[in-house]
Protein backbone atom coordinates (compact mmCIF):
# COMPACT_ATOMS: atom_id res chain seq x y z
CA UNK A 1 0.00 0.00 0.00
CA UNK A 2 1.14 3.53 -1.10
CA UNK A 3 2.37 5.33 2.11
CA UNK A 4 1.92 8.91 0.58
CA UNK A 5 1.18 10.66 -2.82
CA UNK A 6 5.35 10.73 -3.59
CA UNK A 7 4.82 7.13 -4.04
CA UNK A 8 3.18 8.22 -7.17
CA UNK A 9 5.05 10.81 -8.19
CA UNK A 10 8.04 8.29 -8.04
CA UNK A 11 6.87 5.81 -9.90
CA UNK A 12 5.32 8.20 -12.90
CA UNK A 13 9.09 9.94 -13.35
CA UNK A 14 10.51 6.74 -13.85
CA UNK A 15 7.67 5.39 -16.21
CA UNK A 16 7.20 9.02 -18.03
CA UNK A 17 9.97 10.84 -17.44
CA UNK A 18 10.16 12.57 -20.79
CA UNK A 19 6.15 13.39 -20.99
CA UNK A 20 4.40 16.52 -20.52
CA UNK A 21 2.97 16.49 -17.23
CA UNK A 22 2.13 19.73 -16.73
CA UNK A 23 1.47 22.76 -19.05
CA UNK A 24 0.43 26.62 -19.16
CA UNK A 25 0.61 29.43 -22.05
CA UNK A 26 3.78 29.87 -21.10
CA UNK A 27 5.49 27.14 -19.80
CA UNK A 28 5.86 22.95 -19.73
CA UNK A 29 7.40 20.73 -17.48
CA UNK A 30 7.70 17.05 -18.41
CA UNK A 31 7.41 14.97 -15.24
CA UNK A 32 11.68 14.47 -14.71
CA UNK A 33 11.13 18.33 -14.59
CA UNK A 34 8.84 18.42 -12.10
CA UNK A 35 10.01 15.89 -10.25
CA UNK A 36 13.50 17.68 -10.02
CA UNK A 37 11.94 21.01 -8.89
CA UNK A 38 9.51 19.08 -5.94
CA UNK A 39 12.89 17.99 -5.13
CA UNK A 40 14.95 21.91 -5.35
CA UNK A 41 12.17 22.59 -3.06
CA UNK A 42 12.08 20.13 -0.95
CA UNK A 43 15.65 20.07 0.06
CA UNK A 44 15.50 23.61 0.56
CA UNK A 45 12.51 23.74 3.02
CA UNK A 46 13.13 20.36 4.80
CA UNK A 47 16.62 22.19 5.92
CA UNK A 48 14.38 24.54 7.62
CA UNK A 49 10.72 23.39 8.36
CA UNK A 50 10.51 20.13 10.46
CA UNK A 51 8.66 17.34 8.98
CA UNK A 52 4.69 17.42 9.69
CA UNK A 53 4.31 21.27 10.13
CA UNK A 54 2.50 23.33 7.56
CA UNK A 55 3.62 25.49 4.22
CA UNK A 56 1.49 27.96 3.74
CA UNK A 57 1.24 28.22 -0.59
CA UNK A 58 0.50 31.40 -2.28
CA UNK A 59 1.95 31.91 -5.33
CA UNK A 60 -0.14 32.78 -9.09
CA UNK A 61 -2.35 30.58 -11.43
CA UNK A 62 0.90 28.70 -13.08
CA UNK A 63 2.79 25.30 -13.67
CA UNK A 64 5.06 25.93 -10.91
CA UNK A 65 2.49 26.14 -8.23
CA UNK A 66 1.77 22.16 -8.17
CA UNK A 67 5.20 22.27 -7.97
CA UNK A 68 5.43 24.24 -4.69
CA UNK A 69 3.07 22.01 -3.37
CA UNK A 70 4.53 18.81 -3.82
CA UNK A 71 8.00 20.29 -2.76
CA UNK A 72 6.13 20.61 0.44
CA UNK A 73 5.28 17.20 0.61
CA UNK A 74 8.95 16.63 -0.14
CA UNK A 75 9.49 18.93 3.15
CA UNK A 76 7.98 15.86 4.84
CA UNK A 77 5.15 19.05 5.51
CA UNK A 78 1.42 19.46 4.13
CA UNK A 79 0.43 22.56 2.23
CA UNK A 80 -2.39 25.17 2.94
CA UNK A 81 -3.21 27.03 -0.14
CA UNK A 82 -3.82 30.74 -0.56
CA UNK A 83 -5.02 32.70 -3.68
CA UNK A 84 -3.48 35.86 -3.67
CA UNK A 85 -5.89 37.65 -5.55
CA UNK A 86 -8.07 37.28 -2.60
CA UNK A 87 -8.49 40.33 -0.18
CA UNK A 88 -5.99 40.99 2.48
CA UNK A 89 -7.98 40.66 5.27
CA UNK A 90 -8.65 37.56 4.09
CA UNK A 91 -5.62 35.94 3.50
CA UNK A 92 -5.23 36.96 7.14
CA UNK A 93 -8.28 35.00 8.36
CA UNK A 94 -6.58 32.29 7.02
CA UNK A 95 -3.05 33.02 8.01
CA UNK A 96 -4.55 33.22 11.78
CA UNK A 97 -6.50 29.67 11.64
CA UNK A 98 -3.02 27.76 10.12
CA UNK A 99 -0.73 29.66 12.48
CA UNK A 100 2.53 28.92 9.88
CA UNK A 101 5.66 29.35 10.47
CA UNK A 102 6.89 29.18 6.77
CA UNK A 103 4.99 30.37 3.42
CA UNK A 104 5.95 30.06 -0.26
CA UNK A 105 5.34 32.60 -2.55
CA UNK A 106 6.45 33.34 -6.41
CA UNK A 107 7.76 36.63 -6.85
CA UNK A 108 4.70 37.85 -7.94
CA UNK A 109 3.33 37.72 -4.73
CA UNK A 110 6.37 38.46 -2.75
CA UNK A 111 4.84 42.15 -2.31
CA UNK A 112 1.31 41.09 -0.99
CA UNK A 113 3.00 38.21 1.46
CA UNK A 114 4.97 41.07 3.16
CA UNK A 115 2.04 42.97 3.68
CA UNK A 116 -0.05 40.71 5.58
CA UNK A 117 -0.39 39.71 8.93
CA UNK A 118 2.49 37.30 9.09
CA UNK A 119 5.43 36.92 11.41
CA UNK A 120 7.22 33.83 9.79
CA UNK A 121 9.85 33.07 7.31
CA UNK A 122 8.80 33.79 3.24
CA UNK A 123 10.50 31.48 0.89
CA UNK A 124 10.42 33.07 -3.25
CA UNK A 125 10.28 30.31 -5.29
CA UNK A 126 12.01 31.43 -7.84
CA UNK A 127 15.34 31.51 -5.78
CA UNK A 128 15.22 27.75 -4.48
CA UNK A 129 13.88 26.28 -7.64
CA UNK A 130 17.74 25.24 -8.64
CA UNK A 131 18.50 24.21 -4.98
CA UNK A 132 21.21 21.21 -5.15
CA UNK A 133 18.81 18.34 -4.11
CA UNK A 134 19.81 16.42 -1.26
CA UNK A 135 18.86 12.91 -1.54
CA UNK A 136 19.31 11.80 1.82
CA UNK A 137 17.31 14.39 3.52
CA UNK A 138 14.73 13.96 1.43
CA UNK A 139 14.54 9.96 2.15
CA UNK A 140 14.30 11.09 5.47
CA UNK A 141 11.50 13.33 5.17
CA UNK A 142 9.48 10.75 3.05
CA UNK A 143 9.73 7.85 5.53
CA UNK A 144 7.81 10.21 7.48
CA UNK A 145 4.68 10.29 5.87
CA UNK A 146 2.22 7.73 6.38
CA UNK A 147 -1.22 7.50 4.66
CA UNK A 148 -3.19 8.89 6.80
CA UNK A 149 -0.86 11.81 7.38
CA UNK A 150 -2.01 15.40 6.47
CA UNK A 151 -1.46 16.33 2.53
CA UNK A 152 -3.28 19.70 2.51
CA UNK A 153 -5.93 21.89 4.37
CA UNK A 154 -7.94 23.90 2.32
CA UNK A 155 -10.21 26.73 3.13
CA UNK A 156 -13.80 26.91 2.90
CA UNK A 157 -16.93 29.35 3.86
CA UNK A 158 -17.44 29.55 7.54
CA UNK A 159 -21.14 30.13 8.87
CA UNK A 160 -19.22 32.42 11.97
CA UNK A 161 -17.22 34.89 9.58
CA UNK A 162 -13.87 32.95 9.98
CA UNK A 163 -13.05 30.19 6.87
CA UNK A 164 -12.54 26.34 8.03
CA UNK A 165 -9.20 24.52 6.76
CA UNK A 166 -10.32 21.67 5.91
CA UNK A 167 -7.40 18.47 6.56
CA UNK A 168 -7.22 16.35 3.53
CA UNK A 169 -5.31 12.82 4.26
CA UNK A 170 -2.68 11.51 1.92
CA UNK A 171 -4.91 7.92 1.90
CA UNK A 172 -8.45 10.13 1.13
CA UNK A 173 -6.62 12.11 -1.92
CA UNK A 174 -5.38 8.82 -3.30
CA UNK A 175 -8.85 6.63 -2.53
CA UNK A 176 -10.73 9.49 -4.41
CA UNK A 177 -8.25 9.82 -7.18
CA UNK A 178 -8.52 6.17 -7.92
CA UNK A 179 -11.93 5.98 -7.92
CA UNK A 180 -12.71 9.12 -9.78
CA UNK A 181 -10.07 7.84 -12.52
CA UNK A 182 -11.91 4.20 -12.68
CA UNK A 183 -15.41 6.38 -13.33
CA UNK A 184 -14.07 8.75 -15.72
CA UNK A 185 -10.95 6.04 -17.54
CA UNK A 186 -8.03 8.48 -17.04
CA UNK A 187 -5.15 7.32 -18.78
CA UNK A 188 -1.97 8.29 -19.85
CA UNK A 189 -3.45 9.47 -23.37
CA UNK A 190 -5.56 12.53 -21.39
CA UNK A 191 -5.07 15.52 -21.24
CA UNK A 192 -7.05 17.71 -18.89
CA UNK A 193 -7.92 21.32 -19.15
CA UNK A 194 -7.76 23.27 -15.53
CA UNK A 195 -10.79 25.54 -14.91
CA UNK A 196 -10.34 25.82 -11.35
CA UNK A 197 -8.24 27.80 -9.00
CA UNK A 198 -5.38 26.10 -8.44
CA UNK A 199 -5.65 26.82 -4.67
CA UNK A 200 -9.66 25.42 -4.46
CA UNK A 201 -10.89 22.08 -3.88
CA UNK A 202 -11.80 21.35 -7.61
CA UNK A 203 -8.27 21.61 -8.87
CA UNK A 204 -7.37 18.02 -6.76
CA UNK A 205 -7.69 16.15 -10.02
CA UNK A 206 -5.80 18.26 -12.56
CA UNK A 207 -3.25 18.54 -9.77
CA UNK A 208 -3.31 14.57 -9.08
CA UNK A 209 -4.05 12.65 -11.93
CA UNK A 210 -0.75 13.52 -13.94
CA UNK A 211 1.60 11.81 -11.01
CA UNK A 212 -1.09 8.91 -10.43
CA UNK A 213 -2.27 7.83 -14.16
CA UNK A 214 0.33 9.61 -16.20
CA UNK A 215 -2.50 12.04 -18.04
CA UNK A 216 -1.08 15.97 -18.78
CA UNK A 217 -2.56 19.11 -17.28
CA UNK A 218 -2.83 21.97 -19.43
CA UNK A 219 -3.66 25.03 -16.76
CA UNK A 220 -6.36 27.72 -18.69
CA UNK A 221 -5.63 31.07 -18.43
CA UNK A 222 -8.45 32.48 -16.46
CA UNK A 223 -9.60 35.10 -18.86
CA UNK A 224 -10.21 33.12 -21.69
CA UNK A 225 -13.31 32.14 -19.60
CA UNK A 226 -14.64 35.91 -20.34
CA UNK A 227 -14.10 35.55 -24.14
CA UNK A 228 -15.38 31.66 -24.87
CA UNK A 229 -14.58 31.13 -28.48
CA UNK A 230 -10.88 31.63 -27.41
CA UNK A 231 -11.33 28.98 -24.18
CA UNK A 232 -12.75 26.36 -27.23
CA UNK A 233 -9.68 27.63 -28.87
CA UNK A 234 -7.11 26.55 -26.25
CA UNK A 235 -9.05 23.18 -25.48
CA UNK A 236 -8.91 22.85 -29.55
CA UNK A 237 -5.23 23.84 -29.98
CA UNK A 238 -4.02 21.58 -26.49
CA UNK A 239 -6.07 19.00 -28.06
CA UNK A 240 -7.35 18.82 -24.49
CA UNK A 241 -9.60 15.44 -23.48
CA UNK A 242 -11.09 15.75 -20.32
CA UNK A 243 -12.56 18.43 -18.12
CA UNK A 244 -13.45 18.34 -14.49
CA UNK A 245 -14.94 21.64 -13.68
CA UNK A 246 -17.59 23.55 -11.84
CA UNK A 247 -20.78 23.68 -12.64
CA UNK A 248 -20.63 27.25 -13.43
CA UNK A 249 -17.74 26.46 -15.51
CA UNK A 250 -19.23 23.95 -18.08
CA UNK A 251 -22.66 26.38 -17.94
CA UNK A 252 -20.79 29.75 -19.29
CA UNK A 253 -19.58 28.57 -23.26
CA UNK A 254 -23.25 27.20 -23.27
CA UNK A 255 -24.70 30.57 -21.79
CA UNK A 256 -22.60 33.08 -24.16
CA UNK A 257 -23.49 30.64 -27.19
CA UNK A 258 -19.47 29.58 -27.77
CA UNK A 259 -20.59 26.21 -29.52
CA UNK A 260 -22.40 28.44 -32.35
CA UNK A 261 -18.85 29.27 -33.36
CA UNK A 262 -16.77 26.15 -32.72
CA UNK A 263 -16.30 22.47 -30.89
CA UNK A 264 -13.74 21.24 -28.81
CA UNK A 265 -13.21 18.60 -31.46
CA UNK A 266 -10.99 16.27 -29.17
CA UNK A 267 -13.44 16.19 -25.58
CA UNK A 268 -14.20 12.90 -24.33
CA UNK A 269 -14.70 13.30 -21.03
CA UNK A 270 -16.83 15.70 -19.00
CA UNK A 271 -16.84 15.84 -15.05
CA UNK A 272 -18.92 18.20 -13.45
CA UNK A 273 -19.63 19.30 -10.10
CA UNK A 274 -19.98 22.25 -7.17
CA UNK A 275 -23.55 22.28 -7.75
CA UNK A 276 -26.75 21.42 -9.49
CA UNK A 277 -26.47 21.44 -12.82
CA UNK A 278 -29.28 23.01 -14.59
CA UNK A 279 -29.88 20.72 -17.65
CA UNK A 280 -30.55 23.78 -19.97
CA UNK A 281 -26.89 24.08 -20.76
CA UNK A 282 -25.75 20.31 -20.56
CA UNK A 283 -28.71 20.13 -23.97
CA UNK A 284 -26.15 22.00 -25.64
CA UNK A 285 -23.09 20.43 -24.84
CA UNK A 286 -25.08 16.97 -25.28
CA UNK A 287 -26.42 18.07 -28.73
CA UNK A 288 -23.30 19.34 -29.73
CA UNK A 289 -20.80 16.69 -28.23
CA UNK A 290 -22.99 13.66 -27.84
CA UNK A 291 -19.74 11.05 -27.36
CA UNK A 292 -18.91 12.55 -24.54
CA UNK A 293 -19.17 10.74 -21.09
CA UNK A 294 -21.06 12.89 -19.25
CA UNK A 295 -20.35 12.72 -15.09
CA UNK A 296 -22.30 14.59 -12.37
CA UNK A 297 -20.48 14.21 -9.03
CA UNK A 298 -21.54 15.36 -5.71
CA UNK A 299 -19.92 15.66 -2.34
CA UNK A 300 -18.64 18.02 0.35
CA UNK A 301 -14.83 19.19 0.76
CA UNK A 302 -15.08 16.80 3.95
CA UNK A 303 -15.53 14.03 1.72
CA UNK A 304 -12.15 14.93 -0.55
CA UNK A 305 -14.57 16.77 -2.43
CA UNK A 306 -16.69 13.85 -3.47
CA UNK A 307 -19.40 10.81 -2.69
CA UNK A 308 -21.43 9.99 -5.37
CA UNK A 309 -21.50 10.29 -8.95
CA UNK A 310 -23.92 9.98 -11.75
CA UNK A 311 -23.30 9.07 -15.41
CA UNK A 312 -25.66 10.96 -17.68
CA UNK A 313 -26.83 8.49 -20.56
CA UNK A 314 -29.75 9.83 -21.18
CA UNK A 315 -31.07 12.87 -23.05
CA UNK A 316 -31.58 15.52 -21.13
CA UNK A 317 -34.23 18.47 -21.86
CA UNK A 318 -34.28 21.91 -20.05
CA UNK A 319 -35.71 21.04 -17.02
CA UNK A 320 -34.51 17.20 -16.38
CA UNK A 321 -33.07 17.13 -12.76
CA UNK A 322 -29.91 14.90 -12.72
CA UNK A 323 -29.56 12.48 -9.48
CA UNK A 324 -26.16 12.07 -8.28
CA UNK A 325 -26.18 8.58 -8.51
CA UNK A 326 -24.20 6.17 -6.46
CA UNK A 327 -21.29 6.34 -4.33
CA UNK A 328 -17.73 6.19 -5.73
CA UNK A 329 -15.42 2.84 -4.88
CA UNK A 330 -14.40 3.07 -0.77
CA UNK A 331 -17.16 5.98 -0.02
CA UNK A 332 -20.36 4.71 2.00
CA UNK A 333 -23.41 6.83 2.34
CA UNK A 334 -25.76 6.71 4.47
CA UNK A 335 -29.35 8.23 5.09
CA UNK A 336 -30.28 10.00 8.69
CA UNK A 337 -33.46 11.26 10.16
CA UNK A 338 -33.25 14.79 12.09
CA UNK A 339 -33.07 11.96 15.07
CA UNK A 340 -30.40 9.76 14.03
CA UNK A 341 -32.64 7.32 12.86
CA UNK A 342 -32.32 5.18 9.58
CA UNK A 343 -34.95 6.60 7.07
CA UNK A 344 -37.30 4.56 5.69
CA UNK A 345 -36.90 3.18 2.24
CA UNK A 346 -37.33 5.81 -0.12
CA UNK A 347 -37.86 9.05 2.30
CA UNK A 348 -35.62 11.65 2.45
CA UNK A 349 -32.76 12.36 5.07
CA UNK A 350 -29.61 13.93 5.69
CA UNK A 351 -26.65 12.81 3.68
CA UNK A 352 -23.71 11.17 5.45
CA UNK A 353 -20.59 9.51 4.24
CA UNK A 354 -18.05 7.64 5.40
CA UNK A 355 -14.70 5.88 4.65
CA UNK A 356 -11.36 6.75 3.79
CA UNK A 357 -12.21 9.89 2.06
CA UNK A 358 -13.27 11.21 5.64
CA UNK A 359 -11.04 14.95 5.90
CA UNK A 360 -8.97 14.38 9.28
CA UNK A 361 -11.36 17.62 10.46
CA UNK A 362 -11.21 21.02 10.72
CA UNK A 363 -8.01 22.55 11.48
CA UNK A 364 -7.08 23.79 14.85
CA UNK A 365 -10.97 23.72 16.08
CA UNK A 366 -11.69 20.51 17.66
CA UNK A 367 -15.48 22.18 18.63
CA UNK A 368 -16.46 22.57 14.65
CA UNK A 369 -14.91 18.69 14.25
CA UNK A 370 -16.78 16.72 16.80
CA UNK A 371 -19.76 18.65 15.65
CA UNK A 372 -19.61 17.68 11.87
CA UNK A 373 -17.78 14.26 12.39
CA UNK A 374 -19.52 11.93 13.99
CA UNK A 375 -19.72 8.07 15.29
CA UNK A 376 -22.26 6.53 13.22
CA UNK A 377 -25.66 6.35 15.46
CA UNK A 378 -26.78 3.27 14.04
CA UNK A 379 -23.01 1.37 14.78
CA UNK A 380 -22.73 0.85 18.51
CA UNK A 381 -20.20 -1.74 17.98
CA UNK A 382 -16.88 -0.61 16.79
CA UNK A 383 -15.84 2.76 15.77
CA UNK A 384 -16.94 4.39 12.82
CA UNK A 385 -16.67 8.13 11.91
CA UNK A 386 -19.70 9.74 9.54
CA UNK A 387 -19.43 13.26 7.94
CA UNK A 388 -23.00 14.92 8.25
CA UNK A 389 -22.83 16.91 5.00
CA UNK A 390 -26.02 19.42 5.58
CA UNK A 391 -27.12 17.99 2.58
CA UNK A 392 -30.76 15.80 1.90
CA UNK A 393 -31.15 13.13 -0.37
CA UNK A 394 -33.13 10.14 -0.57
CA UNK A 395 -32.49 7.10 -2.63
CA UNK A 396 -35.01 5.28 -5.52
CA UNK A 397 -35.79 1.99 -5.67
CA UNK A 398 -32.73 1.38 -8.27
CA UNK A 399 -30.74 2.66 -5.26
CA UNK A 400 -29.68 5.68 -7.13
CA UNK A 401 -29.18 8.64 -4.67
CA UNK A 402 -31.02 12.03 -5.97
CA UNK A 403 -30.52 15.74 -4.32
CA UNK A 404 -33.47 17.91 -2.36
CA UNK A 405 -31.26 21.07 -0.95
CA UNK A 406 -29.57 21.86 2.01
CA UNK A 407 -30.81 22.08 6.13
CA UNK A 408 -29.57 25.11 6.58
CA UNK A 409 -28.04 28.43 4.94
CA UNK A 410 -25.57 27.28 2.70
CA UNK A 411 -25.41 27.62 -0.62
CA UNK A 412 -23.26 27.30 -3.45
CA UNK A 413 -22.78 30.43 -6.27
CA UNK A 414 -20.63 30.61 -9.09
CA UNK A 415 -19.33 27.25 -7.79
CA UNK A 416 -18.46 28.25 -4.66
CA UNK A 417 -19.87 26.94 -1.31
CA UNK A 418 -20.89 29.80 0.65
CA UNK A 419 -22.47 30.18 3.87
CA UNK A 420 -25.02 32.80 4.05
CA UNK A 421 -24.38 33.79 7.57
CA UNK A 422 -20.63 34.76 7.06
CA UNK A 423 -22.04 37.26 4.51
CA UNK A 424 -24.35 39.05 7.24
CA UNK A 425 -21.10 38.86 9.42
CA UNK A 426 -19.27 40.73 7.08
CA UNK A 427 -21.84 43.31 6.31
CA UNK A 428 -22.80 43.85 9.84
CA UNK A 429 -19.26 45.00 10.24
CA UNK A 430 -19.54 47.97 7.78
CA UNK A 431 -20.25 51.57 9.20
CA UNK A 432 -24.31 52.13 8.24
CA UNK A 433 -25.04 48.93 8.37
CA UNK A 434 -27.30 48.05 11.70
CA UNK A 435 -29.27 44.63 10.33
CA UNK A 436 -29.41 42.61 7.38
CA UNK A 437 -30.05 39.30 6.25
CA UNK A 438 -28.48 37.87 2.92
CA UNK A 439 -30.63 35.42 0.55
CA UNK A 440 -29.94 33.92 -2.72
CA UNK A 441 -32.01 34.31 -5.66
CA UNK A 442 -30.92 30.71 -7.14
CA UNK A 443 -32.99 30.26 -10.89
CA UNK A 444 -31.06 34.13 -11.58
CA UNK A 445 -27.98 33.41 -9.63
CA UNK A 446 -28.21 36.85 -7.36
CA UNK A 447 -26.96 36.89 -4.21
CA UNK A 448 -28.95 39.46 -2.17
CA UNK A 449 -28.06 41.81 0.76
CA UNK A 450 -31.48 43.16 2.54
CA UNK A 451 -30.41 45.79 4.95
CA UNK A 452 -31.33 48.60 7.62
CA UNK A 453 -28.98 51.68 8.19
CA UNK A 454 -28.10 54.45 5.88
CA UNK A 455 -24.80 53.31 3.98
CA UNK A 456 -25.15 53.35 0.43
CA UNK A 457 -24.78 50.05 -1.95
CA UNK A 458 -21.23 51.80 -3.00
CA UNK A 459 -20.30 51.62 0.39
CA UNK A 460 -20.91 48.31 1.25
CA UNK A 461 -20.17 46.54 -2.13
CA UNK A 462 -16.31 48.70 -1.69
CA UNK A 463 -16.17 47.10 1.58
CA UNK A 464 -17.09 43.37 0.32
CA UNK A 465 -14.54 43.82 -2.53
CA UNK A 466 -12.17 44.99 0.26
CA UNK A 467 -12.12 42.06 2.59
CA UNK A 468 -14.08 39.00 0.88
CA UNK A 469 -13.37 36.67 -2.49
CA UNK A 470 -15.11 38.09 -5.38
CA UNK A 471 -17.65 35.11 -5.54
CA UNK A 472 -19.52 36.68 -1.80
CA UNK A 473 -19.75 40.07 -3.20
CA UNK A 474 -23.43 40.74 -2.92
CA UNK A 475 -24.78 41.04 -6.61
CA UNK A 476 -28.01 42.73 -5.50
CA UNK A 477 -28.31 45.23 -2.85
CA UNK A 478 -31.91 46.15 -1.32
CA UNK A 479 -32.03 48.85 1.55
CA UNK A 480 -35.24 48.77 3.61
CA UNK A 481 -36.50 50.99 6.79
CA UNK A 482 -36.78 47.73 8.37
CA UNK A 483 -36.31 43.91 7.94
CA UNK A 484 -39.62 42.10 8.04
CA UNK A 485 -40.03 40.06 10.88
CA UNK A 486 -42.08 36.59 11.88
CA UNK A 487 -44.24 36.79 15.62
CA UNK A 488 -41.14 34.77 16.96
CA UNK A 489 -39.13 38.41 16.47
CA UNK A 490 -37.15 36.37 13.54
CA UNK A 491 -36.22 38.17 9.84
CA UNK A 492 -39.01 36.80 7.84
CA UNK A 493 -37.18 35.13 5.14
CA UNK A 494 -40.15 34.12 2.96
CA UNK A 495 -41.33 37.48 2.60
CA UNK A 496 -37.74 39.22 1.67
CA UNK A 497 -37.68 36.67 -1.25
CA UNK A 498 -41.35 38.26 -2.30
CA UNK A 499 -39.03 41.34 -3.14
CA UNK A 500 -36.42 39.55 -5.64
CA UNK A 501 -36.40 41.38 -9.13
CA UNK B 1 -26.88 55.91 -24.09
CA UNK B 2 -23.73 56.62 -22.50
CA UNK B 3 -25.42 57.55 -19.04
CA UNK B 4 -27.76 54.47 -19.05
CA UNK B 5 -24.45 52.13 -20.11
CA UNK B 6 -22.60 53.80 -17.24
CA UNK B 7 -25.19 53.27 -14.92
CA UNK B 8 -25.51 49.84 -15.66
CA UNK B 9 -21.36 49.29 -15.24
CA UNK B 10 -21.83 51.42 -12.08
CA UNK B 11 -24.43 48.50 -10.53
CA UNK B 12 -22.77 45.62 -11.76
CA UNK B 13 -19.24 47.09 -10.15
CA UNK B 14 -19.41 49.84 -8.03
CA UNK B 15 -15.50 49.35 -7.67
CA UNK B 16 -14.50 50.01 -10.84
CA UNK B 17 -13.71 53.35 -12.59
CA UNK B 18 -14.78 53.07 -15.73
CA UNK B 19 -14.72 56.10 -17.03
CA UNK B 20 -10.71 55.62 -17.57
CA UNK B 21 -10.44 52.13 -17.70
CA UNK B 22 -8.98 50.44 -21.14
CA UNK B 23 -7.87 47.07 -20.21
CA UNK B 24 -10.96 45.77 -17.97
CA UNK B 25 -10.29 42.03 -19.74
CA UNK B 26 -6.97 42.41 -20.26
CA UNK B 27 -6.47 42.90 -16.98
CA UNK B 28 -8.96 40.58 -15.44
CA UNK B 29 -11.01 43.54 -13.96
CA UNK B 30 -13.95 41.98 -15.31
CA UNK B 31 -14.23 38.22 -14.59
CA UNK B 32 -15.56 35.79 -16.75
CA UNK B 33 -19.20 35.78 -14.29
CA UNK B 34 -19.07 39.65 -14.78
CA UNK B 35 -19.08 39.15 -18.46
CA UNK B 36 -22.75 37.32 -18.26
CA UNK B 37 -24.40 38.94 -16.26
CA UNK B 38 -23.03 41.89 -18.03
CA UNK B 39 -23.93 39.98 -21.39
CA UNK B 40 -27.29 39.64 -20.20
CA UNK B 41 -27.95 43.17 -18.85
CA UNK B 42 -26.97 44.91 -22.07
CA UNK B 43 -28.91 43.00 -24.36
CA UNK B 44 -32.29 43.40 -22.47
CA UNK B 45 -31.31 46.95 -21.59
CA UNK B 46 -30.63 48.11 -25.34
CA UNK B 47 -32.43 45.35 -27.41
CA UNK B 48 -29.19 43.99 -28.96
CA UNK B 49 -28.02 40.06 -28.89
CA UNK B 50 -24.37 40.25 -27.87
CA UNK B 51 -23.19 37.27 -29.88
CA UNK B 52 -20.06 35.39 -28.93
CA UNK B 53 -17.81 36.47 -31.48
CA UNK B 54 -18.31 40.24 -30.21
CA UNK B 55 -16.81 38.50 -27.04
CA UNK B 56 -13.36 39.61 -27.60
CA UNK B 57 -11.60 41.65 -25.33
CA UNK B 58 -11.25 44.71 -27.60
CA UNK B 59 -15.22 44.63 -27.59
CA UNK B 60 -15.18 45.08 -23.46
CA UNK B 61 -11.97 46.75 -22.58
CA UNK B 62 -13.67 50.06 -21.88
CA UNK B 63 -16.74 51.56 -21.39
CA UNK B 64 -16.21 53.35 -25.16
CA UNK B 65 -15.58 50.18 -26.83
CA UNK B 66 -18.82 48.84 -25.31
CA UNK B 67 -20.74 51.70 -26.67
CA UNK B 68 -19.25 50.77 -30.11
CA UNK B 69 -20.32 47.54 -30.08
CA UNK B 70 -23.70 48.29 -28.75
CA UNK B 71 -24.59 50.98 -31.69
CA UNK B 72 -22.80 48.91 -34.26
CA UNK B 73 -25.30 45.79 -33.07
CA UNK B 74 -28.28 48.61 -33.10
CA UNK B 75 -28.01 49.08 -36.42
CA UNK B 76 -27.89 45.45 -37.67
Amino acid sequence: METSVLCRLNSAVEKYGDKIAYKDPENSLTFRQFNELTRSIGTYLARLVPAGAPVVVMSGRHIFTPACFLGAVRAGCFYAPMDGDMPVTRLNQILGVIKADFMLVDKAHLEIAQGLEFRGTIIVMEDIIDYPANDELLEQREKTLICTSPLYVIFTSGSTGVPKGVITSHQSLMTYIDSVSKVLDINDTDVLGNQSPLDYIAAIRDIYFPISRGASTFVIPKNEFAVPTALFETLNREKITALCWSVAGVELPAKLGAFDVLKPEYLKKLCFSGSVMPCKYLKIWQENLPDVLYVNQYGPTEATASCTYYVVKEKVDDDTVLPIGTPYDNYKVTLLTEDNKPVANGETGEICVSGPILALGYYGNAGYTEKAFIQNPLNSNYRELIYRTGDLGSFDENGILHFHGRMDRQIKHLGHRIELGEIEEAARKIDGVVDCCSLYNKPKEHLYLFYTGDATSKDIVLSFRKNMPAFMVPRKLVNLDKLPTLPNGKIDMQTLKTYFK
Amino acid sequence: MMDELMEILEELRPDVDFANETKLITDGILDSFDIVALVGELNDAFDIEIKPNNLVPDNFNSAKAMLALIEELQDE
